[in-house]
């Protein structure tokens, strides 16, 4: 027996359709002698290139356990599947505890969609005022490594000058 | 004394984390300028690459 952590991606369109899909990819790894951990459900998600001419898709992650030589049958399977755009099947040592974090990011997307709807337009202020100084935050951090470079290059311009004067 | 403040257990899914780790056009930062130990540097690297794989962050800045 091994561990094993399924990521698939499937068609955005057929989005409505995760549940049959979800049952039907359970009863494949069933029939494979493969026990199923948990599941979790990522949702629709921007692509970071298009696959397939699609740039969304919905995320699903599985963590499950079984015999490796049967997961050969399930690729297999799955291979030919239309309404899968990508997956990966990776062996893990042990099954991460807890939510993962895209899965996080995604439940907070839409609480901040539903947020949006419901709440006063306060709120939403402070929202984008906390995502505008991550952003700040962030374009420092990759700003930081140029900065210096430019600076030190300053200060041996500046050396030079002085060094000129000092011949003077 | 890192600019980088890696957690403990990390993997391919934090992606907010490896973002730190690639430049702008898409490549990965190297362990000469991340400044983080060899250990991790690997760890960043395969993540990146499976992260890369599942449309999680970019090749490159020239996807169409």
């Amino acid at each position: 027996m091994k561990k094993y952590e399924a990521i698939v991606i499937l068609n955005p369109n057929l989005s409505s359709k995760v549940e049959e899909f979800t049952k039907k990819f359970e009863k494949i790894l069933v029939e494979n002698s493969f026990s199923i951990k948990n599941c979790e459900d990522i949702g629709r998600r921007q692509l970071s290139y298009s696959i397939n001419n699609h740039n969304k898709g919905h995320y699903l992650i599985f963590n499950i356990e079984g015999d490796p030589i049967k997961l050969i049958d399930v690729e297999n399977k799955i291979k030919y599947d239309e309404s899968i755009i990508r997956h990966l099947f990776m062996s893990v040592k042990e099954h991460s505890e807890g939510d993962s974090q895209l899965f996080l990011d995604s439940k907070k997307n839409k609480h901040e969609i539903e947020d949006d709807n419901e709440t006063t337009p306060k709120s939403k202020d402070l929202k984008t005022k906390q995502d505008d100084d991550a952003l700040k935050k962030d374009s420092h951090q990759s700003e930081d490594n140029e900065g210096s470079s430019e600076n030190q290059k300053e200060e041996s311009l500046t050396d030079n000058t002085d060094k000129e004067k000092d011949d003077e | 004394m890192s600019k980088y403040d890696l957690p403990k257990n990390f993997d391919y899914k934090d992606v907010n984390i490896l973002k730190q780790f690639i430049t702008e056009t898409g490549k990965i930062i190297p362990a000469r300028v991340t400044g983080i130990s060899a250990s991790n540097q690997r760890k960043i690297t395969r993540y990146i690459k499976i992260a890369r794989y599942l449309a999680l962050i970019p090749y490159t800045d020239m996807h169409k």
